[in-house]
């Protein structure tokens, strides 16, 4: 038992058990309640490196209203793969300002590196009790980076029941992006070109809206164990295709069909992805208290319209060691294809309707074993820090050797420290 | 009337009233020990807490301002500490300024003998040793009401 | 179709939050930040927004909380 720890420790014994955050559930006496963070992530041949600072503020109002507030900045740098696979031939890109040029040489994917984002996004929460048993929770958040904007908001109705020890919860969100694209929208479909040759471009920016709901139940089981189940629906209409990710159109051999596109037209076209898409989930959680020890399980199941079937599994096990803790995590997820992924087009097949080749739509894992240790520096502050692996495995099935889709090794670190002001 | 509108404005706030004979609770207190049965003719607040309760951490401010005020005219406050451990209780107290009773049940009965609903949770028992009210939960609204309720109690003979 | 299978369990789990209800003052456990589902905002937040950029599969938790143009 961390005796020293106590506002932190503290638990509403009548508060719903239900993803609200720790820190809202013991903010206390008119005080904010802080959460700092940090997060490096980088991977490993000359990947994407992001660090993301971030903070989080909670504050209860007195009579069981809530508000937290939440601001992160999102630096990225580094190179992302294009969508084309490694050739055992040179390959030749243009940059999406439509001015620029980038290789990747043979046996090498190719990655773009003219990519560079800052993000910052922030939201807002404010928690709206009824009555002892029930409350609403209204949000509103946004974000914007150079090439991307996004304003949304959301509510979701609480209910408790049952001497609390259960809870119903029913959440709506609405969000509105704005894609714009650097050199503008490109035509689905259309070849890139070769720098200064002009661009194939719908041009300018282009959006989409995002509607979510999600039915849940948080159960207490047991004095030391409590279970969640959620059912998520999700919609998306609009334009969901990536506008910097091609395709490549290969020939008899497997290699870039070059010389079948003349007039500065390059064996790439750009990808085109539905204009709608469904996504469900399934997801599940237990937290289990053992002695002095906790385990958090969690697996969703989640498939859409476009194909796309995954199984996350998550499961943290924290040791508690006198003031601190010490929390080894695994995460595992499997995920299918989409229906219109493919690892390339054959030159003079029909083109498809929707057709893309990144890899984050391929079948592949992702393993991330990661390894927290928390410490309670006094009664209201607590300082931790994890660090991670994560390995993403693409199964590329049967492509011609030299092409197959690396794996995509990166670190994770994050950091962070919070207390009462 | 006063009484039963009592009960219904407490009732209102979201409690379980017990209306009928307190029960008995005779347990352990921070200076001895605490007997109901030995308060007959007092007004007694009784409510139950646990140090990981947090809005019992803001009633007891006002619990010892209530003893405060009325204690010369009859009111007693009984804070009855539901923790498991009671190193966790006496740390919370050594926090607050306690000038009323407070008594430890870790086993839960007499929690149990009241249908303890929810924490905090309060009971206001009147001089002839009956449950007048309960309530539950504790913010910033309910003082007014409940020392309201003590008065009106205070009042009787 | 899946989705009413699913939203049956959810219904059959409410059905059971009856038997053995834990009384308030057995709740300490439960009261324990690292008993939450979620003790740790930003760790949740971090492993949401990386795997949300780099998977094809997103949220299950919540709703809301805004997109990304993430490459």
């Amino acid at each position: 038992m961390q005796l020293a720890n106590i506002k932190k420790e503290l638990g509403i014994a009548t508060c719903a058990l239900l993803q609200v955050p720790a820190a809202t559930v013991n903010a206390a006496d008119s005080e904010w309640d802080i959460d700092t963070a940090v997060l490096f992530y980088s991977e490993s041949d000359n990947g994407v490196s992001a660090f993301e600072p971030a903070i989080y503020a909670s504050k209860d109002l007195g009579d069981g209203q809530l508000i937290d507030l939440r601001l992160v900045v999102d630096v990225l740098t580094g190179a992302t793969p294009n969508g084309a696979p490694a050739s055992s031939v040179l390959q030749t890109f243009t940059t999406p300002s439509g001015t620029g040029t980038y290789f990747a040489q043979p046996g090498e994917t190719p990655k773009d590196d003219s990519f560079k984002d800052t993000r910052v996004a922030a939201g807002v929460d404010w928690t709206l009790p009824f009555n002892r048993l029930s409350r609403i929770k209204l949000g509103l958040n946004g974000s914007t980076e150079y090439d991307y904007q996004s304003l949304g908001v959301s509510a979701t109705y609480l209910q408790d029941f049952n001497n609390r020890n259960t809870t119903f919860s029913a959440g709506l969100a609405f969000n509105n992006d704005t894609i714009s694209p650097v050199g503008g929208v490109p035509t689905p479909l259309s070849n890139m070109r070769a720098a200064g040759t002009g661009t194939n471009r719908v041009g300018g920016d282009d959006t989409k809206t995002v509607t979510d709901f999600i039915l849940g139940i948080t159960q207490v089981l047991s004095r030391k164990t409590l279970v969640q189940l959620n059912y998520s629906l999700g919609m998306s209409d609009g334009y969901l295709t990536d506008p910097y990710k091609i395709v490549t159109v290969v020939d008899q051999n497997g290699l870039p069909a070059t010389s079948a596109f003349t007039n500065g037209d390059l064996p790439y076209l750009y990808e085109k992805r539905p204009d709608s898409r469904q996504i469900n989930s399934l997801y599940f959680k237990v937290v289990q208290s053992l002695t002095r020890d906790v385990i958090n399980f969690s697996y969703r199941y989640f498939w859409d319209d476009w194909g796309i079937t995954s199984n996350t599994f998550d499961l943290k096990y924290r040791y508690e060691i006198g003031r601190g803790y010490l929390q080894p995590q695994v995460r595992y997820y499997l995920q299918d294809a989409a229906d219109f992924y493919v690892h390339n087009l054959k030159l003079g097949a029909p083109l498809p309707d929707t057709v893309s080749s990144d890899y984050r739509l391929a079948k592949m894992t992702t393993t991330t074993l990661s390894l927290k240790y928390g410490y309670a520096l006094g009664d209201n502050s607590e300082l931790s820090v994890r660090a991670g692996f994560m390995n993403q495995s693409v199964d590329d099935g049967d492509v011609l050797a030299g092409t197959e889709t690396p794996d995509t090794d990166a670190i994770i670190v994050n950091a962070g420290y919070s207390f009462f002001w | 009337m006063m009484l039963v509108s009592l009960c219904l404005f407490l009732t209102s706030t979201g409690s379980f009233a017990d209306i009928g004979k307190a029960p008995a609770i005779h347990l352990p207190a921070i200076d001895g020990e605490v007997d109901l049965a030995q308060l007959e003719g007092k007004v007694v607040y009784l409510d139950f807490w646990a140090s990981w309760c947090d809005p019992c951490r803001d009633s007891f401010p006002w619990m010892a301002e209530m003893k405060e005020k009325y204690g010369s005219d009859g009111l007693e406050v009984v804070a009855v500490n539901l923790d498991k451990e009671r190193a966790l209780a006496d740390t919370f107290l050594k926090t607050m300024k306690v000038n009323f009773v407070v008594a430890f049940d870790a086993s839960g009965e007499s929690a149990e003998k009241y249908g303890l609903r929810g924490m905090p949770g309060s009971y206001l028992i009147g001089r002839d040793g009956n449950i007048q009210a309960s309530h539950l939960g504790f913010n910033d609204k309910d003082k007014a009401k409940l020392e309201a309720a003590i008065k009106v109690l205070l009042q009787q003979q | 179709m899946k989705a009413i299978i699913y939203l049956g369990v959810l219904f059959l789990m409410a059905g059971c939050s009856s038997m053995d209800t834990v009384k308030p003052w057995d709740k300490d456990i439960l009261a324990k930040k690292s008993m939450q589902p979620v003790p740790d905002f930003f760790e949740n937040f971090y492993d949401e927004h990386i795997y949300f950029s780099k998977e094809a599969s997103s949220g299950g938790q919540s709703v809301g909380g805004g997109g990304c143009g993430c490459n």
